[in-house]
């Protein structure tokens, strides 16, 4: 009974597809399962991967966060300046939480006591924070920080990238929050269902709240990575990125309807995308192919689970 | 000879994969007759149903109109043969008007383009002849009460020339004024020859409109009786298969000292509501849809901001500002609408269960839940309510309404609450439960808990309650005890807009 369920949950079959494009990678190119390479591709989505479990927590209450890939990059401008205006590397990453926090109470606030649907708030905090990391940064990149403010994105523990070992820290508590506290239940109530859910108790608005700043503190975590991994902070960084992290939570068995999904249906999806991405380069595939097969593959994952779960129509 | 009746099954039987859903069913219909078609859920009602208007073809047996063989291979070749079925849920398209649901699918033309003016009056026509006079064709369905939707929907069924009309719970959502006047259709539709056969859990009502009932139990024919000389008890003995000496149950307890008190509670709907509850009693709340039942319920439990007024509990004076301090002091409430605010759907028998146990630090440590500690104290509730499932890992969303509605009591019950308020605890499910839960009312309150029954049903609040408030628009209209509460009583206050506070004993 047990193995049957887990043989037929979603992110059974995502992890079957995993394995199904590993091999035909695999085959493919020769260098796609050397050692160096499959670190690269966990550092690669390390990134993803840490935007996507914030973006897990939303979905799970039925909510969406457009903003990430924008917050992401005005987070690493924020940080460049004030390592540039001499603040100390600690600080500077406090702070930077801090900003994470900020925003998901900014959208925690919207959505519960103004009642603006998360979709428009999060596209309009997209938009503002694209703007202000532009206006922050001149449009320029900003480059030149000390060694160990770029520890978090650049460097290693023995052969492991901290930036994976932050990645896999962090999933292991979400999944922790999620599958054995009160707390996690609670998300996946409101997200199921939210007014049976504050009839039973449960303070609706502090978990919409609680999953904003989630996807905000993740947000953070990410520039902090992304900004010490490319050694730079860049006003077009992370362009795009919620739709790959949307993708993967979606890809990884969670339904926009809230209520249903996983951390670890996430990260495989993120794995998954990250192998495409890796396995096409090694192959050559031209860019503009590439974007397409991405797209080709996120609506095969997603079909095969929706024909599952196909309602009739009348 | 005697005449053919006009509609007649013959040994009807219905095999689905693994189970037989009718088994050897024969029943007869006549012109103008009311025919009341009662049984618990599963007994195969809507089976029988589907199987008279095409939905689903026979596996043996036969069915015969005037007397003539009909095989039905979709419902439209049974809409063509007379027969329509209006079924539970409403089928009209919101933003359309009254006529053209009607006629939706045949909307008459003239060249490319709809010919108003006929559709009116042939809509009208459909309308007035089944003494729906007060209803504007040209009227947008959206806009309309739910008990007129109902009749347009009747008329909707009607216009397909229907000799015999299948009805399927057709007061579920419907208010007293507006059930009586259904049933003025009805009689209307009776004088016109046709022939009706009216399903319906509310025995009150089927005592009222039917002519004779046929009672299905278990997919079989148990009984078929005149309506006229029969009794409730013997009605719902056959439909649940023993005897029953009394439905209705007051159990033995004396109320005690008072636990819950509100007074002058107001919001921008309740005016002005005194309320009382005391230890071991059951205090009915009996009024119309829309009557502030529910609102006063959540108002006490801090589902609803409340603008003025004070409740007590315990002798204390408390603010509560969410369910989850109502829980927190003792007081559970439980909402009528499983599936939109009182369960959760896709999640477990068990979950559904502990959910609000949790909130309140029951089977938790440091924040984590104790699932195994949790999901056994669940399946013992489970089992203590006589939840009917193979077992607690079950989607609540596949269980009866019935079992479904012991969820949420058993979800309410394992907080160990002091209050409980119970809003329409037996709305649309078996008469079975229905017994089994009025028996557990009375049961809490012999232990010594406080009970608030909410009920649309007179029968059930005048049979149950030890005390009973009536409201309407948002006002307690009278307060009843002893031998006050009677039907004719709760009916009389419950419509009246009067003053607050009578009492009456």
């Amino acid at each position: 009974m047990k193995l049957k369920s887990l043989l037929s949950s979603s992110e059974f079959i995502v992890f079957l597809g995993l394995l199904a494009v590993g091999a035909f990678f695999a085959v493919t190119s020769p260098v796609f399962l050397t050692k160096f390479n499959l670190l690269n591709i966990l550092l690669q989505s390390s990134i993803q991967g840490i935007i996507a479990i914030g973006m897990t927590f939303v979905i799970l209450t039925a909510g969406i966060d457009l903003s990430v890939g924008s917050v992401v990059a005005l987070s690493g401008v924020i940080m460049a300046l004030m390592l540039h205006g001499g603040v100390p590397v600690w600080a500077v990453i406090l702070i930077n939480l801090l900003f994470g926090v900020a925003i998901g109470l900014f959208h925690g606030f919207s959505i519960t006591k103004i009642g603006m649907a998360p979709f428009i708030v999060t596209l309009a905090t997209m938009a503002m924070a694209r703007g202000l990391t532009m206006v922050f940064s001149d449009g320029k990149t900003i480059f030149d920080f000390p060694a160990s403010f770029e520890f978090f994105g650049a460097g290693t523990i023995g052969p492991v990238s901290v930036a994976v070992v932050i990645f896999l820290l962090y999933a292991f508590v979400a999944e922790v929050v999620l599958r054995s506290t009160v707390l996690g239940r609670n998300i996946y109530a409101v997200g199921s269902n939210i007014k049976a859910a504050a009839l039973s108790g449960i303070r609706t608005h502090w978990i919409l709240y609680f999953v904003y700043v989630v996807s905000g503190i993740s947000c953070a975590i990410a520039g902090l990575v992304l900004t010490g991994r490319l050694g730079a902070a860049m006003p077009t960084a992370a362009m795009g990125y919620e739709l790959d992290a949307i993708a993967a939570v979606i890809i990884g068995g969670a339904s926009l309807m809230g209520g249903k999904g996983t951390i670890i249906g996430t990260i495989i999806g993120v794995l998954l995308i990250g192998v495409i991405n890796n396995g096409m380069n090694l192959l050559n595939v031209p860019p503009f192919w590439q974007s397409f097969l991405k797209g080709a593959v996120i609506f095969l994952a997603v079909m095969i689970d929706s024909l599952k779960n196909r309602p009739s129509e009348v | 000879m005697k005449p053919s009746p006009l509609l007649e099954t013959r040994n009807l039987t219905k095999v689905f994969p693994g189970v037989v859903a009718l088994d050897d069913v024969s029943l007869t219909l006549s012109s103008g007759e009311v025919l009341g078609l009662v049984g618990e859920n599963g007994a195969g009602k809507s089976t029988l149903m589907k199987l008279i208007g095409g939905v689903y073809a026979p596996t043996r047996g036969r069915i015969l109109l005037s007397g003539e063989e009909v095989h039905f291979k979709n419902p439209k070749d049974a809409l063509d043969a007379g027969i329509s079925i209006v079924y539970q849920e409403l089928n009209l398209i919101p933003h359309l008007s009254v006529a053209e649901n009607i006629f939706i699918n045949r909307l008459p033309r003239r060249g490319s383009f709809v010919d108003w003016s006929r559709l009116y009056r042939m809509a009208r026509e459909i309308l007035e002849s089944s003494g729906m006079h007060g209803i504007d064709p040209r009227a947008i369905v959206a806009d309309l009460p739910i008990g007129v939707k109902q009749s347009v929907e009747i008329a909707k069924a009607l216009s397909y020339d229907a000799r015999v009309l299948l009805l399927d719970e057709p007061t579920s959502s419907l208010t007293g004024p507006e059930i009586e006047n259904l049933f003025r259709v009805i009689r209307r539709l009776q004088q016109q020859d046709i022939g009706i056969v009216y399903v319906s859990h509310h025995l009150d009502e089927i005592f009222e409109i039917t002519d004779r009932i046929h009672v299905l139990r278990d997919g079989k024919t148990v009984a078929v009786m005149p309506t006229e000389g029969a009794t409730e008890e013997e009605l719902v003995a056959k439909m649940v298969g023993r005897d029953i000496q009394n439905i209705y149950y007051k159990g033995d307890h004396q109320p005690g000292e008072v636990v819950l008190e509100a007074r002058g509670l107001s919001d921008g709907f309740l005016k002005d509501v005194d309320f009382k509850l005391r230890r071991s009693e059951v205090v009915g709340i009996y009024g119309l849809l829309g009557s502030g039942r529910t609102e006063l319920l959540k108002a006490m439990v801090g589902a609803r901001p409340v603008q003025a007024g004070e409740l007590e509990l315990r002798g204390r004076t408390v603010r509560l500002r969410h369910p989850q301090d109502a829980v927190r002091q003792g007081m559970v409430y439980s909402s009528e609408d499983r599936k939109g605010e009182n369960l959760f759907f896709g999640s477990p028998i068990w979950k559904n269960i502990t959910y609000l146990a949790i909130q309140i630090g029951h089977f938790v440590r440091m924040g984590f839940t104790r699932v195994h500690e949790e999901r056994s104290a669940a399946e013992s509730f489970a089992r203590k309510l006589n939840v009917k499932a193979p077992s607690v890992d079950v989607d609540v969303y596949h269980l009866s309404g019935g079992n479904q509605q012991k969820v949420c009591l058993a979800k309410a019950l394992i907080t160990d609450p002091e209050v409980i308020l119970l809003d329409e605890p037996t709305r649309g499910i078996d008469v079975g439960a229905k017994l089994e839960i009025y028996r557990l009312i009375a049961d809490l309150a012999d232990q010594g808990k406080a009970v608030v029954f909410v009920s649309s049903e007179l029968p059930e609040i005048v049979g149950c309650a030890d005390r009973v408030y009536t409201m309407s628009e948002g006002r307690v209209t009278a307060e009843l005890v002893g031998d006050a509460i009677n039907e004719e009583n709760v009916l009389k206050y419950c419509l009246q807009v009067g003053t607050t506070g009578e009492a009456a004993s």
